[in-house]
């Protein structure tokens, strides 16, 4: 008995094994190609997640766009100080329309919000308020 | 390649013989059938397909024959052999198949034939028409002695392998039509494969946003940029949550008399009308998960929740 015997079966047990590996190309390929394609949406998706978080939290704008809450009220009840990136203000006398107008634009606004101390004074209000962004 | 092995002439009378290296053997035409035809062909696989036609009624229907042709001048010759039965045959002379390289038909060499060669002692075979034939010795005359000298320079080029067909549990048709498809499953496999490679997997828009944003490139520095914000949006967006929850607890007979927001709580005091608008009031904050508690020797409540 020689090998030659089984010449017939020995090239169909080649091609086999040639089927075997190029699936096992094409396995790996996939499984590879999953990871990659799954990494490189992750950055994606991270990336973007940054990008709009940052455009949230550190918005160049909210230093200008903080002022609201100095304007919606006359000065007189108002006492206020910014610096840097930090903001201590101090309404008295607030009627309730005042406090609504002023909570709301303090939740409005993409500021971290440190303390938010509201009082009541009789009818109206006495609001501390520190933030910074 | 044919000439390197020792070439046996096989016959049915011929003496049992004893090998110890693999021959090619040459099979006188007991062992196939001969058809000559002037076919318009070009190409001998064209000629192999109508094989099959060309002998019916001239072979037995039960055995399996299988095919040679080649062209001589301007005839197309065919040789119809029976493997099994040649393989048997062999076999019974001592020739196993592993010891048989290749077959061979004496017609395939029929210029070789310039004298008749002795088949043993009573039979030849000799040329006759171009074709070979095998004759009684006594038939030949005297001008015509057996004097060929028979040696592996008789060897054609191309043969036919015993081996590969009798020996083994598959026909090469089925081998190579199996292989066939084995490859075409494989081809498909690596070009499926290669696809992979060159497939579009978003690279493009992360480049682009890398190219938007160079100080995001390191996944480092993203991660620790991004864990900064979630936690930050995570803590102001629950405040802002808990200042609504309690807005939500205001209403008639409900007066909020203080509220206070901090890095880790928020906490509201309300002042009640009535017993009942406090416990409406407790049941509300309760609903929302709200931690409450009551200010003694009043309906007022003290509603706070955690960041």
């Amino acid at each position: 008995m020689s090998w030659k015997q089984y010449q017939n079966e020995l090239i169909a047990l080649a091609a086999l094994l040639i089927m075997l590996f190029s699936y096992m190309y094409k396995h790996n390929q996939v499984t590879s190609h999953g990871e990659h394609a799954k990494t490189v949406q992750n950055s994606i998706e991270e990336l973007k997640e940054v990008v709009v978080l940052k455009k949230i939290w550190a918005d160049k704008k909210t230093s200008k766009r903080i002022e609201v809450l100095k304007t919606f009220v006359p000065t007189s009840k108002v006492k206020w100080s910014k610096k840097s990136k930090k903001l201590t203000a101090s309404y008295t006398d607030l009627g309730a329309n005042e406090l609504n107008k002023l909570t709301t634009k303090v939740l409005n606004l993409p500021v971290m919000i440190t303390l938010l101390d509201v009082t009541k004074s009789g009818s109206n209000y006495n609001v501390e308020l520190k933030c910074k962004w | 390649m044919g000439t390197t092995k020792e070439l046996l002439i096989v016959y049915p009378s011929m003496q049992r013989v004893f090998l110890k290296e693999s021959v090619n053997v040459m099979l006188t035409p007991q062992f196939y059938t001969l058809r000559k035809e002037t076919l318009p062909v070009k190409y001998a696989y064209q000629a192999k397909k109508i094989a099959p036609s060309l002998f019916d009624g001239l072979l037995e229907e039960s055995d399996s024959y299988e095919y040679m042709v080649f062209k001589e001048d301007e005839q197309w010759v065919f040789i119809a052999y029976d493997l099994e039965y040649i393989g048997s045959f062999l076999a019974s002379k001592g020739i196993e198949r592993s010891m048989v390289s290749k077959i061979f038909f004496a017609q395939q060499v029929v210029d070789k034939f310039s004298a008749p060669l002795a088949l043993g002692e009573k039979e030849a075979l000799v040329m006759l028409d171009d074709s070979m034939v095998v004759v009684p010795l006594a038939a030949l005359g005297e001008e015509e002695s057996p004097t060929l000298k028979f040696d592996k320079t008789f060897t054609p080029q191309k043969g036919v392998s015993l081996q590969g067909d009798l020996g083994s549990f598959l026909t090469k048709r089925q081998a190579y039509a199996l292989s066939g498809v084995l490859l075409l499953f494989a081809a498909l496999f690596v070009a499926e494969g290669l696809r992979y490679d060159s497939g579009e997997n978003g690279e493009e828009e992360l480049q682009s946003l890398y190219e938007a944003y160079p100080a995001l490139q390191s996944s480092y520095t993203r991660e620790e940029v991004l864990n900064k914000y979630r936690n930050i949006d995570t803590q102001e967006r629950k405040k802002r949550d808990g200042v609504k929850k309690l807005s939500n607890l205001i209403f008639k007979g409900v007066t909020l008399t203080k509220l206070t927001v901090t890095d880790s709580k928020y906490k509201a005091d309300f002042t009640c009308v009535s017993t009942a608008v406090s416990k409406k009031l407790e049941l509300l904050a309760k609903k929302e998960n709200l931690k409450t508690s009551k200010i003694k020797n009043s309906h007022n409540l003290i509603i706070e929740g955690a960041l």
